[in-house]
C-alpha cells in the first residue's frame, strides 16, 4: 500500500533524531512501502562513524550532525537514540518544537510523562507520543504499539498509525502495556534467531547443508507464523493438525516439552519486561550516573550547537530531568 | 495440464487451496479421491470447486501430475489399485514421509517398464503459500518433471531439488519445523499474557515478531548470530532475555527435536523397507474401506499374522 497520508498537509517530512539501527530501519521499511518520499526525510547523529549512516546516506536521505536541523526540517520527529541520550535530545532540541511538532519516542522504557515534562519548559502543549517497534520494520513486517500523550491528537494517532503499518502490524495500547510488548515482540526477533540458529545446527547435525538447511528453518518459521496470523485457530490446534498418530513430528515435541521448551519462552519474556521497567525505574529516579554513558558519546554531544549545561550530568551524579542545575561543572 | 490427488486428507486441502490461490492450477482441472468422505478437509475440497470422487482409479485417469497424499503405510495399497491404469504421461510424486522412490518403483514396475516417480518432502504452511518442499528425482523422471513439479510447488513457497538421502533430515527440520513454532507461539503468548498484555494481541504480536524476524534472514545474507547480536543492546533487555534461553538450553532442545524427528522418519521408513508391516498398524476400518473399492487387490492385503505387502507372491490370505 503507498500512501501519502497527511489529512492534514499535503506534504509531511520525517525526521530522526539518531541514526543507528533503528533509524536505519524504519528508513528503509518506509522507503520500501513509499509511504515518504526520501527527499523528505532527515536523520541526524553527531557520531558520523556508524555504519548506518552510510546506508542511510546511499538512501538518498538527508544526513546532518545536527539535531537543530532536523527538528527545523521535520514535522514528525521520531526519538532514535538510547535512553540514556533522550534529556540531552530534549534539552537540545526543546527550544525549537513548533506546534506542527509531533514527537514519536521510540526509546525504550522512556515514559511520555517524563519527555512531556522536559518540553514543558519549552512549550505549553508538546504532542507525543510513545512507540515500541522492532526491527523487522526493515523488511515491512515489523511489530509496532504506541501509546499517546496528553497533547497528541487523534489525527497523531493515526498518522503514526499509518506510517508504521506501512511497515508491519501497527496498533495502539495503553503507555502501562508497552514493557510487556518489548518483552515479547520487542526482543522476540532475538529468540528468533537464536531458534533459528540452533535449527540449523540441528538439520546439519542430521545431514543437510549449512546454507539449505538456514533456508528451510527460516522458511518453516515463517509459514508457521503466517498461517497462524492468518488463522482463527489456536496455536495448540494448528500444532496438533500437524502431528500425525506415531509419526516423526510428535516425536520431536516430547523431546522440547521434556526440556521445558516453553518455559525458557516465557523466561525470556518476562525477563526482557522485568529488564526493561528496570531501566525504566532507573531513569524515573532521576537519577543517571554519567558513568552510564560513555564520555566520547557525551563529549560529542556538549560539542553539539544548542547543548545545555541544563541536561550535563557530572561525574558526581545529577538528575537529568530537573531543570534547577547549577551551570556545568568542569569535568576532570 | 490436470493434477489429481490421492488422499484427500490434510496435505491434499493444504496443497489445493495454496495451487488455487496462486492461479498456477484451475480448479476444475484438480481432483482428488478418498474412500472415506466424512474428513473435514473433504468438505474443504468440494467447496474450492475440485472434483471429488471415492475412486482413486478415476483419478488417476484424469490427471497428468499425481500426488499421493494418503498415509505411509496406505501407499502400497494405493499403488497396486492404480498401477494398472498408470500411463505414459503419468508423473507420481510421493509425499508420504518415509517411503522410498525404489519402493515405489519396484511396485510400479510390476505395471509399466518406466514409471515416472518423484518423491516430495513439504510442509502444511503451503496453505499460506509459504511453504518448505525438497523433492528428489527417480530413476525414470525426466528433467522437464523436476522442473514440472519445481514450478508447481515453488508458487506455494519455497522449492528445490535434492537427493533422496537428505529427505529424512529435511523432515525433521522443515516438515515438523510448523509444530516447533506453534509451540513457541503459544508459549510466547502464555509470557506476554503473563506480563499483561491481552491474549490476542499477546498472540498477534509474537506470531509477528517471529515472521519478521524469518523474513529478515531469509533476506539477509548474514548469519543468524550477527542478526541477533544487532538486536542486543549493551545491558540491555534482549541480551538479559537470552541469557535465560541459554541457561535452560534452548538451542539443544531444538536440535533434539530435529533429530528426533529425522531418526523417527527413518524407522519408520525401516519398517517399511523391511517389507513387513502389522496390519495392526492399519486401522481396520481403513483396511476394508480400502478392499472394498474396485481392484482392491488380495496381492495388497495383509493378514493377521503379518505378511510382505511388496511381495507379489503372496497367496489370498483369508483374515480372521
Amino acid at each position: 500500500k503507498c500512501l501519502f497520508v497527511c489529512s492534514r498537509r499535503s506534504a509531511m517530512s520525517v525526521g530522526f533524531i539518531g541514526a543507528g539501527q533503528l533509524a536505519h530501519a524504519l528508513v528503509k521499511g518506509f522507503t520500501a512501502a513509499g509511504v515518504i518520499a526520501t527527499h523528505r526525510i532527515t536523520a541526524s547523529s553527531p557520531d558520523t562513524d556508524l555504519p548506518t549512516v552510510s546506508g542511510l546516506r546511499k538512501m538518498g536521505i538527508n544526513l546532518t550532525t545536527s539535531n537543530k536541523e532536523t527538528v527545523h526540517k521535520s514535522d514528525v520527529l521520531f526519538l532514535a537514540v538510547k535512553p540514556h541520550i533522550i534529556p540531552f535530545v530534549l534539552d537540545e532540541i526543546g527550544p525549537d518544537i513548533e506546534d506542527r511538532h509531533l514527537i514519536v519516542s521510540c526509546a525504550a522504557g522512556v515514559t511520555i510523562s517524563s519527555i512531556e515534562k522536559k518540553l514543558l519548559q519549552y512549550r505549553p502543549t508538546p504532542k507525543v507520543m510513545r512507540c515500541m517497534t522492532n526491527t523487522p520494520v526493515v523488511v515491512r513486517e515489523g511489530a509496532t504499539v504506541y501509546a499517546t500523550g496528553t497533547h497528541a491528537e487523534v489525527e497523531d494517532g493515526k498518522l503514526l498509525e499509518q506510517l508504521m503499518a506501512s511497515v508491519g502490524f501497527c496498533t495502539e495500547v495503553e503507555e502501562d502495556l508497552i514493557d510487556a510488548v518489548t518483552g515479547l515482540s520487542g526482543s522476540g526477533p532475538a529468540y528468533a534467531f537464536t531458534a533459528l540458529d540452533a535449527l540449523a545446527d540441528g538439520g546439519v547435525k542430521m545431514g543437510l547443508p549449512r546454507r539449505l538447511a538456514v533456508r528451510l528453518g527460516a522458511q518453516a518459521l515463517l509459514g508457521a507464523a503466517k498461517m497462524l496470523l492468518d488463522s482463527e485457530q489456536h496455536p495448540g490446534q494448528l500444532k496438533d493438525n500437524v502431528c500425525s498418530p506415531g509419526g516423526a513430528t510428535i516425536h520431536a515435541l516430547h523431546v522440547m516439552e521434556s526440556g521445558g521448551f516453553r518455559s525458557l519462552l516465557i523466561n525470556a519474556v518476562e525477563a526482557s519486561c522485568i529488564r526493561t521497567r528496570e531501566l525504566q525505574y532507573l531513569a524515573d529516579q532521576e537519577k543517571i550516573s554519567a558513568a552510564a554513558i560513555k564520555k566520547t558519546t557525551l563529549d560529542k554531544v556538549m560539542q553539539q550547537p544548542g547543548a545545555s549545561s541544563a541536561g550535563v550530568a557530572s561525574r558526581t551524579g545529577i538528575s537529568l530531568f530537573n531543570s534547577n542545575n547549577a551551570p556545568r561543572q568542569k569535568k576532570n
